[in-house]
C-alpha cells in the first residue's frame, strides 16, 4: 500500500456515508503508533474521497482528538501544517493544537500523504444566522487574519501564496465568461442556453471592469508589501469553520490556508451571505465590514480592493463554472432557474456598493 | 572533460514520460559523449534504476518531483563527486546551490523557458546566476531576448541554439518506411479521403487547442472531408480533467467534423501520427518558447500554421514551409490561414517538402550536439571570473512561490474539485444560511474536519493545486522540517583559493 500511496476512492451505493477503504483505516492504525495516545476508539467523521482525504475523532485517555488525513501534496501541507502551529504557539490563537508525535514532529508521513492529530475542540457551536452571527464570524477573521501576520513557513514546505495571482484569476474570469458564451452557443437547444446567453455578456462586461479598476487601483503596492505582512487568508471560512467555543470563536480546517490579501476571505463571506440572503443589503455589508475593521484595521487602500472585489461577478461565475463539465447535463430548466436567481440578486447589489463606495474616504469607521 | 549534465527535477531522462527538455537531452548525448565523459544527473523514476551506466553514458537519478527537493538531492551529489563543467537545464534557481558545492566547476545553463522573469527569480539572485554561468544557451531568440532585456550584462553570454528532431524517426507520412503505417492509422480510424489536421500537446489555456476547435465549423463549411486529431495526453482522464479539458471537449463533442482523440501516445510512436497528418496547426496563445512539434512537423513535411508568440514562428518561412497566425485569440485568423494551405494542393505539398528539407538540413541533433559543444568549449577556456562579490541574497531561502516553467498546468482546477462541487449542487444552489451546516457532523463539537462543510462559499478563484501527476510519488521523499542552515553566502575568494568557504550550508539532516 505504501507503494500507490493513498489516492481518491470511489464511495459505491451500498458503502456507508463515511466509508474509507481499509487500507486507509490500517495506515491509520500505524499512524497512530507514533503518537504517545491512548485511543480508546476511533470514528470517521468526514471524508473527501474524491480527494483522498479524511478525519476520524478520537477518544482517548487525555479527551477527544482529531486525526486527519491531508489530501494535498505533502509539501504543500506542511505549509498548513506550520501555519497552524504558528498561531497556536506564537501566536496563541483560538485554533486547535498540534499534537506531537513521540519524536516530536507534527505529522507522520504515511502513503504519500501528511497526517496529524490534533486537540478535538468542545463544546463547539456555530454563531447564529443572522446579522449578529455574521459579525462575529467577520470580527473573528479579522482576528484571525491579524495573528497570521509574520508566518514564515518551514523551509521544505511549498510557498502557497495567491497574493500576486489577483490580475491573473480575474484574467481567468474574463475568459472562462467567453467560455461559457462558447459553450451556450455550441448547446443552443438546451433549455438554459438562450438565458446564459442573454446575461454572460453583462457579467463578462463588469469583470472587465474589475480588471480594469484593479490594475488601476492600489493593489500592486499592497501586494508588494509581501507575505509575511499581510498574513493568511483561510480560503474556506464560514458558518462551520467558524464556531463558538468556551473561551470565544475558534477557527478551525486550516489545512487551505494561503497567503494573500485578507479581505478575498472578507469579500467571500460577505458575497457569499448576501447570495443567501438572496438580496444585497447594505447594512449587513456594512457591519460585517466594521466588524472586521474592528479586529484588523483596514486601510483605505485595502478598502478599496475589497470594494473591487465585491463588485466581481463571483456568484454567477461560481455557479456557471461547472458549465463546461456536462453541458448537457447542467443546462438544464434548473440553471435557467438559478441563472434568473442570480441575476435578480446582482441588481440589488449594485445600489449598495454604491452607497458604501465611499465609507472610507471620510474616515472610515475609524 | 567530466561534465555534469543536471535536468529538471520534474521528468526523468530517457524521456520514458516524454518532456521537451528531456527529448532534448537524448537527441544530443550520443554526440556529447564522444567528446567528454558524462553524467547526466536527473529525477527518479520508479521504472528506472538510481545509477547506471549505459552506452557510455553514466545516470544517476535522485529524489525530485519538487523542486527544493531535488535542489537538496543535487547539492548533495555535486558535493561528493567533481567535476569540470556543470550544465544545468532550464533550472537557473540550481545555479548558485550548484556554484557553492563545485566552486570551481565552470557552469552553463541551457534555457527552454521564460525563468528569469522577476516573478519567478528574485532580480538580485539573477544578477549573481548570470555573473556565475559562462554561457547561456537558449532555445529560441525570443528566450535570449526577454532574459537580456531583464539583463543586458547577460547578452554577452547568451546564445541561441535552435533544438532538433530525429529526421530518421518523424518521416513524412508518402515515406516507405511510413506508407503502411499511415493507411493504418488512417484506417483504423475513420481518417480515409480525410484531410487530417493535427495538434500536439499539452491540453491547456497556454496551448489554445480550443481555438482550433472553434475555427473548425466555419472550415467545415468550406471544406470537405476535413478531420481532426488531437494528440493530448488527459484527453480521456477520468480524475484530472480540469476546467480546460472538460471545456474542449464539451466543444469537440458538437463539431460537424470527425474528432480523433489519441490520449497518451507512448513517446516513441508519435510520429506515427504525424505521418497520418496532412496539416499541423500549432495554437499557443503564450508566449511560447518555441514548440518542438514544430521540427517534428517539418520533418513528417507537415505544412505548419502556427502562432507568432514567443519563438514559434522563427522558424516558419512564410508560404515557404507554413504560415503564422498574427492573432491567436481570433478562430478566424486560423480560419483564413488553414483556408488558404488547403484550398492550395500544390502549395500545401510545396510546404510540406520545403519543411523536411529544413528539417534535414537545419534541424538535425548532431548540429544541435555540435554547438553546444562549441559553448562547453569555450566556457573552458574563458578564465574564471573572479568576482570577489559578496552575495546578499539568500538563494536558499524561499519566500516566493516555486514557479515551474509549466505554470498553466497548475492554473486550472481539478476536476475533483468540480466534481465534489458537481455532488453538491442540489444544496448549493438553493442555497439558505441553513445549508451551509456541517452534514453529519455534531452540532456542538467539532474537531478539524474536512471541509465537507461550506458547500455554498466554496473556492471562488481560490487556490488551485498545482495538479502535479508527481503528487502520487511524494511517498519517497524525505520530508525533514530541518532547514538549510546559513543561508547568507560567503564571500567568494578567487581562482586557486584553499580555505573551503564554500562549505556553509548543511543540507538536510
Amino acid at each position: 500500500m505504501e507503494k500507490s500511496g493513498i489516492g481518491p476512492w470511489v464511495v459505491s451505493e451500498l458503502d456507508h456515508e463515511f466509508y474509507v477503504p481499509d487500507y486507509i483505516e490500517q495506515i491509520a492504525q500505524e499512524v497512530l503508533q507514533s503518537y504517545d495516545l491512548s485511543v480508546q476508539s476511533r470514528q470517521v467523521v468526514t471524508t473527501k474521497p474524491d480527494k483522498g482525504g479524511a478525519i476520524w475523532k478520537l477518544e482517548t485517555k487525555s479527551g477527544p482528538k482529531s486525526l486527519k488525513l491531508l489530501h494535498r501534496r505533502p509539501t504543500r501541507s506542511l505549509f498548513s501544517l506550520g501555519a497552524q502551529e504558528y498561531l497556536v504557539n506564537v501566536k496563541k490563537a483560538r485554533v486547535p493544537a498540534i499534537i506531537q508525535t513521540k519524536d516530536g514532529q507534527n505529522y507522520v508521513e504515511a502513503g504519500g500523504k501528511l497526517w496529524f492529530v490534533a486537540e478535538w475542540i468542545e463544546p463547539l457551536a456555530p454563531v447564529s444566522k443572522d446579522l449578529e452571527g455574521a459579525k462575529q464570524l467577520c470580527y473573528a477573521l479579522g482576528e484571525f487574519h491579524h495573528l497570521s501576520k509574520g508566518y514564515v513557513p518551514p523551509q521544505q514546505a511549498e510557498v502557497a501564496s495567491r497574493l500576486h495571482k489577483w490580475p491573473k484569476s480575474y484574467k481567468k474570469m474574463i475568459e472562462k465568461m467567453e467560455w461559457f458564451r462558447t459553450i451556450a452557443t455550441a448547446y443552443q437547444e438546451m433549455p438554459a442556453s438562450p438565458h446564459l446567453l442573454n446575461t454572460v455578456d453583462e457579467f463578462k462586461e463588469q469583470a472587465k471592469r474589475g480588471f480594469d479598476r484593479l490594475n488601476q487601483s492600489h493593489y500592486f503596492e499592497l501586494a508588494a508589501k509581501g507575505n509575511e505582512y499581510w498574513g493568511l487568508v483561510h480560503q474556506d471560512y464560514g458558518w462551520s469553520n467558524g464556531q463558538m467555543g468556551a473561551e470565544g470563536m475558534w477557527i478551525i480546517d486550516l489545512d487551505g490556508v494561503a497567503f494573500d490579501l485578507p479581505i478575498r476571505d472578507l469579500r467571500k463571506l460577505i458575497s457569499g451571505t448576501m447570495a443567501d440572503l438572496y438580496r444585497w443589503d447594505a447594512q449587513w455589508v456594512r457591519e460585517m465590514i466594521r466588524s472586521y475593521h474592528e479586529a484588523n484595521p483596514i486601510s483605505a487602500e485595502l478598502y478599496e480592493i475589497l470594494m473591487i472585489d465585491l463588485s466581481m461577478p463571483n456568484e454567477f461565475y461560481k455557479n456557471i463554472k461547472e458549465v463546461v463539465y456536462e453541458p448537457e447535463l447542467f443546462l438544464n430548466e434548473e440553471t435557467t432557474q438559478l441563472i434568473q436567481t442570480i441575476v435578480d440578486t446582482d441588481q440589488s447589489k449594485w445600489p449598495v456598493l454604491e452607497e458604501i463606495q465611499h465609507d472610507w474616504e471620510k474616515g472610515g469607521y475609524e | 572533460m567530466k561534465v555534469l549534465m543536471i535536468c529538471t527535477e520534474k521528468l526523468p531522462v530517457p524521456p520514458v514520460l516524454g518532456g521537451a527538455i528531456q527529448t532534448y537531452i537524448e537527441g544530443i548525448l550520443p554526440f556529447l559523449k564522444k567528446e567528454h565523459d558524462i553524467t547526466v544527473l536527473g529525477v527518479s523514476d520508479p521504472s528506472l534504476p538510481d545509477e547506471e551506466t549505459l552506452d557510455g553514458i553514466h545516470y544517476v537519478r535522485v529524489p525530485g518531483k519538487v523542486f527544493e527537493i531535488y535542489r537538496e538531492s543535487v547539492v548533495r551529489y555535486i558535493e561528493a563527486h567533481p567535476f569540470d563543467l556543470i550544465h544545468i537545464f532550464n533550472r537557473p534557481r540550481l545555479v548558485l546551490p550548484v556554484r557553492q558545492a563545485a566552486p570551481l566547476a565552470k557552469i552553463t545553463l541551457s534555457m527552454h523557458n521564460d525563468m528569469f522573469h522577476p516573478e519567478k527569480m528574485d532580480p538580485q539572485e539573477a544578477e549573481n546566476v548570470i555573473q556565475e554561468v559562462s554561457n547561456i544557451v537558449t532555445v529560441s531568440d525570443y528566450v535570449g531576448n526577454v532574459i537580456s532585456d531583464l539583463y543586458p550584462q547577460a547578452a554577452a553570454k547568451v546564445r541561441t541554439i535552435y533544438s532538433g528532431v530525429d529526421t530518421n524517426r518523424f518521416l513524412p507520412g508518402h515515406h516507405p518506411k511510413m506508407q503502411k503505417i499511415r493507411q493504418e492509422i488512417r484506417r483504423a480510424n475513420g481518417l480515409e479521403n480525410k484531410t487530417v489536421i493535427l495538434f500536439a500537446g499539452r491540453l491547456s489555456r497556454n496551448k489554445g487547442v480550443d481555438q482550433l476547435v472553434r475555427a473548425l465549423p466555419e472550415l467545415a463549411k468550406k471544406f470537405k472531408d476535413l478531420a481532426l486529431v488531437i494528440i493530448g495526453s488527459r484527453w480521456f482522464s477520468q480524475n484530472d480533467v480540469n476546467d480546460y479539458i472538460a471545456y474542449v471537449r464539451a466543444l469537440a463533442k458538437r463539431l460537424p467534423v470527425p474528432v480523433v482523440t489519441t490520449g497518451f501516445v507512448a513517446p516513441d510512436e508519435i510520429q506515427n501520427w504525424f505521418a497520418a497528418a496532412d496539416l499541423f496547426v500549432c495554437t499557443s496563445q503564450w508566449q511560447e518558447p518555441l514548440a518542438r512539434v514544430h521540427y517534428e512537423a517539418m520533418a513528417a513535411g507537415l505544412p505548419i500554421v502556427t502562432t507568432a508568440r514567443g519563438g514559434n514562428s522563427e522558424v516558419i518561412v512564410p508560404r515557404e514551409n507554413g504560415l503564422v497566425v498574427e492573432n491567436p485569440e481570433d478562430p478566424n485568423e486560423f480560419v483564413a490561414q488553414i483556408a488558404q494551405i488547403i484550398s492550395d494542393r500544390s502549395l500545401m505539398k510545396k510546404m510540406g517538402e520545403k519543411g523536411r528539407e529544413l528539417a534535414v538540413s537545419r534541424y538535425e541533433w548532431n548540429r544541435v550536439a555540435s554547438e553546444l559543444l562549441d559553448v562547453w568549449t569555450h566556457a573552458q577556456q574563458a578564465e574564471h571570473e573572479q568576482t570577489h562579490q559578496e552575495y546578499a541574497v539568500e538563494p536558499l531561502q524561499q519566500h516566493t512561490a516555486v514557479e515551474l516553467e509549466e505554470a498553466d498546468l497548475n492554473q486550472e482546477e481539478s476536476k475533483t474539485e468540480q466534481k465534489n462541487k458537481r455532488k453538491e449542487k442540489g444544496r448549493k444552489r438553493k442555497g439558505t444560511l441553513q445549508a451551509d451546516r456541517p452534514a453529519k457532523q455534531e452540532q456542538n463539537s467539532t474537531g478539524e474536519h474536512v471541509s465537507a462543510s461550506e458547500p455554498k462559499r466554496k473556492k471562488t478563484l481560490e487556490e488551485k493545486q498545482p495538479n502535479s501527476p508527481a503528487a502520487a510519488n511524494h511517498k519517497s521523499l524525505v520530508l525533514s522540517s530541518s532547514s538549510y542552515e546559513l543561508p547568507v553566502f560567503p564571500r567568494r575568494k578567487g581562482k586557486g583559493s584553499n580555505d573551503k568557504p564554500f562549505r556553509a550550508f548543511i543540507i538536510g539532516k
